[in-house]
């Protein structure tokens, strides 16, 4: 009778283990098919702000190349910037801009002997 | 269009994955956090439920684990930001705004190394894995401020709406631990205090 007692118990138990890994293991799918989900939609709104235009850094920094290229009317600054800053500050985007005009200010003379060398 | 668009975005997908993992740090980090305080503030009561709600904060750490790892590591193949693997590990030292990165850096060394002594706690000690345990808040807020500082989305509507449905709840409930106070769990004195019979014991 204590046999029989102490086998149920223990198939009482083996079942209750069994359910309760059976609870994590679901729990665990569940948050990771979450988990994927949530980076998909979160790639899928950065993608559609990039491809639509609306980018909070690309919109930014594309005022800013317009800045440089207006106000510099220089090809190499307009050139500089290949792929507008992602997150890059203000601070960082302007940085080019006024550095740039100095070697030019520098390299400008430069030619003015090469012509004057060759006449 | 899509195809046009695609073809456009291609340089910038490191950059979009790990903006993409930054946010699905955040908000599973928040939901983390909630169910760990659930969990912490349930006391004794509902033992299947405290065990499902356990399965769950783990399982929510862990993929935070993943999402903080990939944010950081996609940033690897960007040839714009070009950063080292210095600049992504080393907080305070990256050139791209050191103060708000460095900030992040250091939370998600945090954030793992205190979600992973979770498999060491035997080690460590009960107590005092569970006292260190709760720097994880400290190290959970710093995460938010570091999204908020130097996140491309962080003026977004999505991304704010996001931040404060995940984040809110989770506060709100560590305001409420904070209040209560962090040494008393409820349920714990009534364990005590109360002769232990086998009726429950089983429960």
């Amino acid at each position: 009778m204590d046999d029989l007692h102490r086998l149920e118990a223990k198939g009482l138990a083996r079942a209750k283990i069994r359910s309760k890994r059976r609870r994590v293991s679901a729990i665990r799918r569940r948050t990771i098919r979450g988990s994927l989900a949530l980076f998909a939609i979160a790639w899928a709104i950065i993608f559609g702000q990039l491809v639509t235009g609306n980018d909070p850094a690309l919109s930014r920094t594309h005022s800013t190349r317009k800045l440089v290229a207006s106000t510099h009317r220089n090809k190499q600054a307009a050139n500089a910037s290949v792929r507008p800053a992602p997150e890059s500050e203000e601070e960082n985007a302007v940085v080019p801009v006024e550095s740039e005009p100095a070697p030019e200010a520098e390299s400008a003379p430069e030619p003015e002997p090469v012509v004057t060398s060759a006449s | 269009m899509i195809a046009v668009g695609a073809a456009s975005v291609g340089p910038h997908i490191f950059w979009i994955t790990s903006r993409a993992a930054g946010m699905a740090a955040l908000v599973l980090s928040s939901a983390s956090v909630g169910a760990g305080l659930l969990i912490s503030g349930q006391g004794g009561s509902g033992k299947g439920l405290r065990g499902d709600a356990r399965a769950f904060h783990e399982a929510l750490s862990l993929a935070t684990l993943v999402a903080i790892a990939l944010h950081g590591a996609s940033l690897l193949g960007d040839h714009f930001l070009h950063p080292t693997l210095l600049d992504i590990s080393v907080p305070f030292t990256g050139g791209y705004r050191p103060f708000w990165t460095g900030i992040g850096i250091a939370a998600g060394w945090a954030l793992a190394s205190l979600g992973l002594s979770y498999y060491a706690r035997s080690r460590i000690g009960p107590t005092r894995w569970r006292t260190l345990h709760r720097l994880t808040a400290v190290f959970w807020i710093l995460a938010i401020v570091h999204s908020l500082g130097s996140g491309t989305d962080a003026g977004q509507p999505w991304f704010l709406i996001a931040l404060a449905l995940s984040a809110v709840p989770a506060l709100i409930l560590l305001l409420g631990r904070l209040s209560r106070g962090y040494g008393e769990r409820p349920g714990t004195p009534a364990r005590v205090t109360e002769p232990r019979s086998p009726v429950r014991a089983g429960r």
